[in-house]
């Protein structure tokens, strides 16, 4: 019995014990300790150190399908002569555009889609349905395009039946609008989804809270929603614009050789083992990248802490 | 008594295995039997050839090589990207696996001194064609370096473009020479042309027009140094800023879709897009030229990988480049793709001997004059040319302006 009182004397004791032994183990795998340096040797082994990788190898330079180890300044001036860098202006431009662009379709839509819409149902199926473009190949999604958009396509046909023109509309295919378009349905589910959960996560009371104080609905919209929703908002940009970069499908079978991007000019010095021109294009879209997500997160913080944004989500 | 229940379970475990061998066997036979392009004759007799090529080398259907000369081959298709073949051979070194190349003659220059290309032995017992074969396709330069020979004749055309005629107002019976000119600057076609997105072809024909009409001082038009590319590039630059080109392709599927759709009246394509669209638009719906000016004149190679030389595979190997020499390859590669190639006569003789038909057997004597008629013309394409890095470079220009 005293046996047993000892034992239960000594339980909790024990488990003190036992439970501040436990905290010092997680308290050494505490961020500052453990986590952090451990977490930046793995990403540096994982991505920094393939990118410096990258870099090195854009000051070598190529002769008859040979790499020559011999540093050189040859790769990034043959980038100027030879006209690549207006593929990387150009895919800058396009990425910048199709972002806005995505942006401003998708935020009433996941708006919408988050308080708006009430049915399950319809939510559900809406979910599903922006789903598909992730299935599907993007080559045989966008090489319909062409037999829709072309001279001879759906489009000319059905326009000039009902004598809206007298020739085939020929900038329909194998121009920039056609790019566009056809980028615009790859990239809308990465902006939405995002966005969509960000304000999904918005407690309904703050909406009603702010129209009952007096609020109009674009105030509330510009001073509750969006601020909100912001963490959303960067994580689309981010999931949107990132990949624009490197896109090389739409402008490949759309653009029919006019709207060359990064990845087609990539593509091509690949194709010629060009590596380190390769590489140059590759170094440059990541400093474009950087200097984009730089400013955007500049633009961000002056508004609010992007840290502490996160925690509010999480709470 | 242990001895007995010990003898007992080795008997039980050997006749598990015994029926685990069987199985696995019977399993295996069965699978190689129904494996596409391996038949039972061959599998049986390990007569299997590894290929790694160009797709128009293919026959469509292997199977009709294996039942003629009991021979089978596994063949990987890749498109005439020379980049990656050069990587592929150099680069993931496929001489390991791979017992023959076919590519675009050319690339010899590189592959043959280099070693990853065996010489050909001439006096292979297996060659039995080789003597037979024709100078001027078995020691054309796309096929030697250095005064060796590293390639075996398999097929070859000249590449022009494909037009629609009545685009054009030419004659519908495409027998008339079709100036490139209509091609580059003709004003009935300006914005219905695409030309080709890869550099060795287009810059190629444009430098070839150029010269022709004495725009252009080149020695050869498909190896061009920097100042002769910046002026084909310039001139390909004010074509495009004047809006003549529809679109720049870049695929096999692309020529056909083009011309199926009507999209261009003129490409500078394939034969076989034209071909194929025909099959879908009807007969000489498209038309591949005859040109004043002269065309991309190529024939692609057959090699020896030199790792093959070791393995034990050499005698089936020889029997595969005998066959590419043979008639049944050639009357088929002319009758689906319209391509030529060495002893012509033995594809009409083969046609003549399996009962085809008369227009087919016609076909094959019109794809023979159609070839020579064509090889009577400049130039000869260089796949892998000095100047490379500067083409591509200055094709750059183009793409980007």
């Amino acid at each position: 019995m005293t046996a047993i009182l000892d034992h239960q004397d000594a339980g909790p004791q024990d488990t003190g014990t036992r439970r501040s032994l436990m905290k010092r183990v997680l308290d050494g795998l505490s961020p500052s300790r453990l986590m952090v340096p451990g977490f930046l040797l793995f990403w540096s082994l994982l991505v920094i150190v393939p990118l410096v990788v990258i870099v090195l190898f854009s000051f070598l330079q190529v002769r008859q399908f040979r790499v020559v180890y011999e540093p050189t300044l040859a790769t990034w001036i043959s980038l100027i002569d030879s006209g690549r860098w207006m593929a990387v202006v150009r895919t800058l431009r396009v990425a910048l555009t199709m972002t806005v662009i995505e942006f401003l379709l998708a935020f009433p839509f996941a708006l919408w889609l988050a308080k708006g819409c009430r049915s399950k149902t319809v939510k559900a199926a809406v979910i599903t349905l922006l789903t598909i473009p992730f299935f599907l190949d993007a080559a045989s999604r966008i090489i319909v395009w062409r037999s829709i958009l072309g001279t001879t396509g759906a489009i000319n046909t059905a326009l000039m039946s009902l004598g809206l023109v007298d020739q085939p509309v020929e900038w329909l295919l194998y121009s920039e609008f056609a790019v566009h378009f056809g980028l615009l349905g790859t990239y809308f589910p990465p902006m939405v989804f995002p966005i969509f959960m960000s304000i999904a996560l918005i407690d309904d009371e703050f909406i009603q809270a702010s129209g009952d104080l007096g609020a109009s609905p674009a105030q509330t919209l510009f001073n509750v929603i969006l601020p909100l929703a912001l963490p959303g908002i960067v994580a689309g940009i981010v999931f949107t614009l990132v990949p624009l970069m490197a896109a090389f499908v739409e402008p490949q079978l759309l653009g029919g050789g006019f709207v060359d991007l990064l990845g087609n000019s990539v593509n091509s010095a690949l194709q010629q083992l060009k590596y380190p021109t390769a590489a140059a294009l590759s170094t440059l879209v990541v400093l474009l990248l950087g200097l984009c997500l730089v400013a955007l997160i500049r633009v961000v913080h002056r508004r609010i802490d992007l840290a502490a944004m996160f925690v509010a989500m999480r709470r | 008594m242990t001895d007995g229940k010990i003898a007992k379970s080795d008997f039980d475990m050997s006749r598990r295995d015994f029926l685990s061998t069987v199985l696995s066997m019977s399993a295996l036979g069965a699978a190689a039997s129904v494996m596409p392009g391996i038949s039972q004759e061959a599998w049986a007799a390990g007569q299997t050839v590894k290929g790694y090529g160009v797709t128009t080398a293919q026959l469509k259907d292997w199977s009709i090589m294996t039942k003629s000369t009991g021979l089978s081959i596994d063949y990987t298709p890749t498109n005439a990207d020379i980049g990656v073949f050069m990587r592929d051979v150099m680069g993931n070194n496929l001489g390991q696996t791979h017992d023959i190349f076919i590519f675009d003659g050319g690339s010899e220059d590189i592959l043959g001194p280099e070693g990853f290309f065996a010489e050909i032995d001439e006096k292979n017992p297996e060659l039995t064609l080789w003597e037979r074969t024709p100078d001027a396709w078995k020691r054309a330069a796309y096929l030697r370096a250095n005064d060796k020979q590293y390639g075996v004749p398999v097929i070859g055309n000249g590449d022009c473009f494909g037009y629609f005629a009545a685009a054009i107002d030419a004659n519908p019976n495409g027998m008339d020479e079709i100036p490139w000119t209509t091609f580059f600057e003709g004003e009935k076609v300006k914005g219905r042309v695409a030309i080709d997105r890869s550099w060795l072809q287009s810059m190629s024909e444009t430098a070839n027009f150029l010269k022709h009409h004495g725009r252009l001082d080149v020695e050869d038009p498909a190896d061009l140094p920097a100042d002769k590319a910046r002026v084909v590039a310039d001139y390909l630059v004010e074509r495009k800023k004047a809006g003549h080109f529809r679109t720049i392709f870049s695929a096999f599927e692309e020529q056909v879709q083009l011309l199926s759709n009507k999209e261009v009246d003129m490409i500078n394509c394939w034969e076989p897009a034209t071909k194929e669209a025909n099959n879908a638009l009807g007969p000489n719906a498209t038309i591949y030229a005859f040109t004043v000016e002269g065309y991309y004149l190529w024939g692609h190679g057959a090699n020896v990988a030199t790792a093959a030389m070791q393995r034990d595979n050499v005698a089936n190997i020889y029997k595969l480049l005998n066959y590419f020499l043979g008639g049944e390859y050639r009357a088929y590669q002319a009758k689906e793709r319209g391509y030529a190639g060495p002893n012509m006569d033995l594809g009409v003789q083969y046609a003549i001997d399996h009962g085809w038909s008369q227009a087919d057997i016609d076909n094959l004597k019109w794809t023979d004059e159609k070839v020579k008629r064509k090889f009577q013309k400049p130039f000869y394409c260089k796949v892998v040319p000095e100047n490379a890095a500067v083409m591509e470079e200055e094709w750059q220009r183009f793409l980007n302006a």
